[in-house]
């Protein structure tokens, strides 16, 4: 009895492995592809912190910062995710002498830093972790 | 529906089907003498390896990738261990949990301290102390003096020293401005390097001299200036690998099984023969677990334990235990690469070079593609000592994949 | 910072080589290499398999049990019923000795392992197979031991065979060894410097002497612008080098017939000359020389290294068997039974029939031609020039009232000083049965008076007694 099911085993144990490896391999690869440093030089980002892959909708890995960025739903935003806990215009981040401000648009979901809801206008720091919807950025700061 | 819920997407719920499966069949192999704790233990492991992949990706914004890949070498490894001698399953099970368990301190440790690159001193220090201890307290097993024992408790020390040598050589060359400032201060890593060579020679434990040397040799490559060291170097090793086969004929009898184990058979080729009978007796898909004997090599729980997987698993596994060392290495040159510290860098670039070429030589040693030296396969062999260290380098691996404070890259 | 990640990408691009040339030496390992290594009678797993099989027997042509196997204290034993009879057909196998002959060759056969395909594996633990394959042989027992006994006393070898089914009748190698008395007798026979592990009918590389002239001939005919009248005055001067006749005696006006009868070296070494080292080795050649032979036990190939270098010299010698050449008496057998059979030469087998333990035959050995060495014209113009050889010529000791017996013989002068004696023949020349090569190693006799009259007693018991 057991020598069959080892026998079977066997086949089972490698197909697993080859797929293992297969995903893992498929993952590096995403994530190379997504990553566009090109655009991250110098300036603040946004970083995406869930497996890109368990998400049910397009969202890149970085997001660099501009002198003022919109997120949410709709198409006008700078960043658009389509992600339906996310309101139409949700959330807008503005730079002010090299420090970089976030407000909540009244969304209906809300606005989160590091697990905390916010009411008012914050100050990004450094590692900050923001969360919309379903999703989470880490603020990653440079001056 | 099945191929929905093991899809390849997720390669956390591939690894516990894998080890899943691999629990219900040792069950069945062993169940003339079950024992609950057996199966409390491997649903216990099962778990904490689910709970740790899931757990570091909230803790950790670093690298998904290679404690994953660590816990699948793991569990073909343990399978291995278990189906040899369920015993030493069993320790190598609790040696695996505690591994885990200094995993996540030590990245707690390496992210929350800094200031590693400055202790240059006493990373060589440190080092010598060891070897010194090795020494004069090590006991002799298989001609290799690297063991000393602690009240019942032994450890290898040569695991630590190889983790403080990446630690001395990164800070040195964090630090290669302020060494270069001194008197013969471009001398001081060579001179220290060399002297670690001298005491392994001198505990005759090869593998980890070649070890030592090929992580000491690409890192230089990498960052020594003077270029003309890095051939005088070369040249060094290869005088002295010359003069190693002349002199010590522990060296030579290596070089002899190598060049031809069959004429040795009876004696000193018995171990790689029997290595290879049983990799050629697994053929591709190997014999099925439980159905070869591959108790017929010596140690082959530490350093066989390829040949056993090749000849029960199958060439494929075996193929895919190198795919996966290949990938991790990658994965470790990659966080390197990304890596904005230098102290850091240097330190994640030493880590994938150790496993990388610790496996390789290995490897290449069952295989009788290269003289074999008696050393550990990184996560995959039986052993206390080796599992901590490899966990240990592998936490640091973790803290160095992440976006470090900036004002430290300023200094460094 | 950019030459730093140059450099980093090198050494991991050095680590990555070191990687992929692991994995291709793993799959070249186990495509090339892994089956000659399990065969490695070291390897503990293949007596594990063993020791839970009845090994199957190996019998006669009459069914004959020559070995068998028999549970003796929970183990299985394997017994040789004629002791060294048998010991380079059969062989033997042991856990501390290894395997060779039959044993060895047919190893998988004899226990009945299939190669390991994933069905086969699963067929093995539902229904473990207990009882291994019994081979039947060409081997004539009474025959096999009438050789030996005539051979007994010598050095040599002799290989008697059916010309036109290939089948092996006899085939003796001397000195031999006791496979049942291996253990104690082990040190002396490895030590001993006759070699008598050696099977000198597949593997024994002697030079052939005047039995090669029968090459030497078909060359000469085969060359048409060839003339055959020559003037033997007893001695030649070929490139400085005097080539003399057996005790210096002239044979007076010859044609290519009367050479061969009586075996003229004067007359073969100048013709030879004038036929060419590419024309000779190419007939050697179609003969098997320089050819690997396939047959169930392993056999050297002969040499004649024609394409060397070869002064005028070196071809007169080769042409009277002399010089570099060197053959297995297997062979030379083959070479005799070619002309016996119009010219082709058929594969040499040992094994008739392999037999499953419930009596079915498995497989059943058909004669197959190897190789169409030369047409049937010269083949029996050859053929007439042995039985004058043997009627009237240095053959005349093989001749047989009322049959018909072709032959060549030959005195191979050799490195150790004493000659080698050969016979080469087949019989009835008209319609041939047998056909056999006998060598006397260090004989110190000529092939007509020590290895005539055995093939000549060989001949008479094969035809009398085999069917």
């Amino acid at each position: 009895m057991f020598n069959i099911v080892s026998l079977i085993f066997k086949y089972i144990f490698i197909i697993i492995i080859y797929l293992f490896i297969l995903s893992i391999i498929r993952l590096i690869y995403l994530d190379i592809k997504g990553i566009d440093t090109k655009a991250l030089n110098n300036a603040s980002y946004l970083k995406l912190v869930n497996r890109k892959d368990t998400l049910p909708f397009k969202v890149k890995e970085y997001y660099p910062l501009d002198k003022e960025v919109y997120l949410g739903r709709g198409k006008d935003n700078q960043i658009v995710i389509r992600d339906p806990y996310i309101s139409k215009r949700h959330l807008k981040i503005v730079e002010d002498e090299g420090n970089y401000y976030l407000e909540d648009l009244g969304s209906a979901n809300g606005t989160y830093i590091n697990e905390e809801r916010i009411l008012d206008v914050v100050k990004l720091k450094n590692g900050d972790r923001i969360r919309v919807g379903q999703i989470e950025f880490l603020y990653v700061g440079r001056e | 529906m099945f191929n929905k819920m093991v899809s390849y997407k997720y390669p956390r719920n591939l690894l516990m089907l894998f080890e899943l499966l691999a629990l219900f069949l040792l069950f069945i192999y062993s169940k003339d003498n079950l024992n609950k704790f057996t199966f409390i233990y491997g649903i216990g492991l099962i778990l904490i390896v689910y709970v740790s992949n899931f757990l570091l990706l909230r803790i950790s914004t670093g690298d998904t990738y290679i404690f994953l890949i660590v816990t699948m070498l793991i569990s073909i490894g343990l399978i291995m261990i278990y189906r040899i001698d369920p015993l030493l399953g069993i320790k190598q099970i609790l040696w695996i949990g505690m591994g885990i368990f200094i995993f996540f301190l030590t990245y707690l440790v390496f992210k929350n301290i800094k200031g590693w690159e400055e202790w240059t001193y006493f990373y060589g220090i440190g080092s010598i102390i060891l070897f010194i201890i090795t020494l004069l307290f090590g006991s002799r097993i298989r001609g290799a003096i690297n063991w000393i024992s602690i009240g019942g408790l032994s450890i290898q020390p040569s695991e630590i020293i190889k983790l403080l040598t990446i630690f001395l050589i990164a800070s040195y060359y964090t630090r290669y401005e302020h060494f270069k400032k001194q008197k013969y201060g471009s001398y001081y890593l060579i001179a220290t390097t060399y002297l670690f060579i001298l005491f392994l020679f001198l505990q005759r434990d090869l593998g980890t001299v070649l070890i030592l040397y090929t992580l000491f040799i690409a890192l230089q490559f990498i960052y020594e200036e003077n270029r003309r060291l890095i051939l005088y170097n070369l040249l060094f090793s290869i005088v002295s690998g010359f003069l190693g086969y002349l002199l010590f004929p522990h060296v030579r009898i290596r070089f002899e099984t190598w060049l031809n184990p069959w004429k040795y058979i009876d004696n000193k080729g018995y171990q790689i023969t029997q290595s290879l009978f049983a990799i050629a007796e697994g053929g591709f898909f190997g014999t099925g677990l439980g159905l070869g004997h591959p108790d017929f090599i010596p140690e082959v729980h530490t350093d066989f334990i390829f040949s056993a997987i090749c000849e029960e698993m199958g060439i494929f596994t075996g193929m895919g235990i190198i795919m996966l060392f290949l990938i991790l290495v990658y994965r470790g040159f990659k966080i390197g690469i990304n890596q904005k510290i230098k102290f850091y860098r240097i330190v994640a670039i030493g880590i994938s070079i150790l496993f990388g070429i610790q496996s390789f030589i290995i490897f290449g040693g069952v295989l009788k593609m290269i003289p074999l030296t008696g050393i550990t396969i990184p996560f995959v062999s039986y052993g206390g000592s080796s599992m901590l260290s490899s966990f240990i380098a592998l936490g640091i691996l973790q803290v160095a994949s992440e976006e470090l404070d900036f004002e430290e890259a300023k200094d460094g | 910072m950019d030459k730093e990640i140059k450099r980093i990408i090198t050494v991991l691009t050095a680590i990555c080589i070191l990687f992929v040339s692991l994995m291709a030496y793993l799959t070249y390992f186990q495509i090339f290499k892994a089956e000659s290594v399990k065969m490695n009678s070291y390897n503990k797993r293949l007596w594990i398999n063993e020791e839970k099989i009845l090994r199957g027997s190996i019998i006669d042509r009459n069914g004959k049990i020559l070995a068998y196997s028999e549970k003796v204290d929970d183990t299985y034993k394997r017994f040789y019923n004629y002791g060294n009879l048998y010991s380079h057909i059969i062989g033997y196998s042991y856990r501390e000795y290894g395997k060779a002959g039959l044993e060895l060759e047919y190893n998988n056969t004899l226990l009945n392992i299939s190669e390991s395909t994933a069905l086969n594996e699963l067929k093995n633990i539902v229904l473990p197979n207990t009882e291994g394959n019994t081979l039947k042989l060409t081997i004539d027992h009474h025959l096999q031991e009438y050789s030996r006994n005539l051979l007994k006393g010598h050095k040599g070898s002799i290989v008697a065979m059916n010309p036109t089914t290939g089948e092996i009748y006899a085939m003796v190698s001397l000195p031999d060894f006791n496979p049942t008395n291996l253990k104690e007798d082990w040190k002396n026979i490895v030590e001993d410097e006759n070699s008598p592990l050696l099977n000198r009918a597949t593997s024994g590389l002697y030079t052939p002497g005047s039995t090669f002239k029968v090459l030497t001939a078909i060359a000469a005919i085969e060359k048409k612008d060839l003339d055959r009248e020559y003037e033997c005055t007893g001695s030649a001067n070929i490139d400085g080098y005097i080539l003399k006749d057996y005790d210096g005696k002239p044979h007076g006006k010859l044609n290519l017939e009367e050479a061969l009868v009586k075996s003229c070296n004067t007359y073969f070494g100048e013709k030879g000359v004038i036929i060419g080292k590419d024309a000779l080795g190419e007939v050697a050649e179609r003969f098997l020389v320089n050819k690997k032979i396939d047959f169930d036990l392993p056999v050297s190939k002969s040499s004649f290294p024609y394409k060397d270098n070869l002064g005028e010299t070196d071809i007169a010698a080769a042409s009277i068997g002399q010089g570099k050449l060197l053959m297995t008496p297997l062979n030379m057998a083959l070479i005799a039974s070619g002309i016996a059979n119009k010219g082709d030469i058929v594969k040499p087998i040992l094994v008739k029939e392999v037999i499953s333990p419930e009596g079915k035959v498995l497989r059943n050995n058909q004669p197959q031609l190897l190789t169409k060495a030369v047409d049937i014209f010269t083949a029996n113009e050859v053929k007439n020039m042995m039985v004058e050889s043997v009627k009237r010529g240095t053959s005349r000791n093989a001749s047989i009232k009322n049959v018909r017996v072709a032959g060549k013989t030959g005195t191979a002068e050799n490195p150790s000083g004493k000659s080698h004696a050969w016979f080469i023949g087949f019989a009835p020349a008209e319609e041939p049965k047998i056909a056999l090569a006998v060598v006397l190693e260090e004989e110190g006799s000529t092939g007509g008076k020590a290895a005539a009259p055995i093939a000549r007693n060989i001949i008479i018991e094969a035809l009398n007694t085999i069917k």
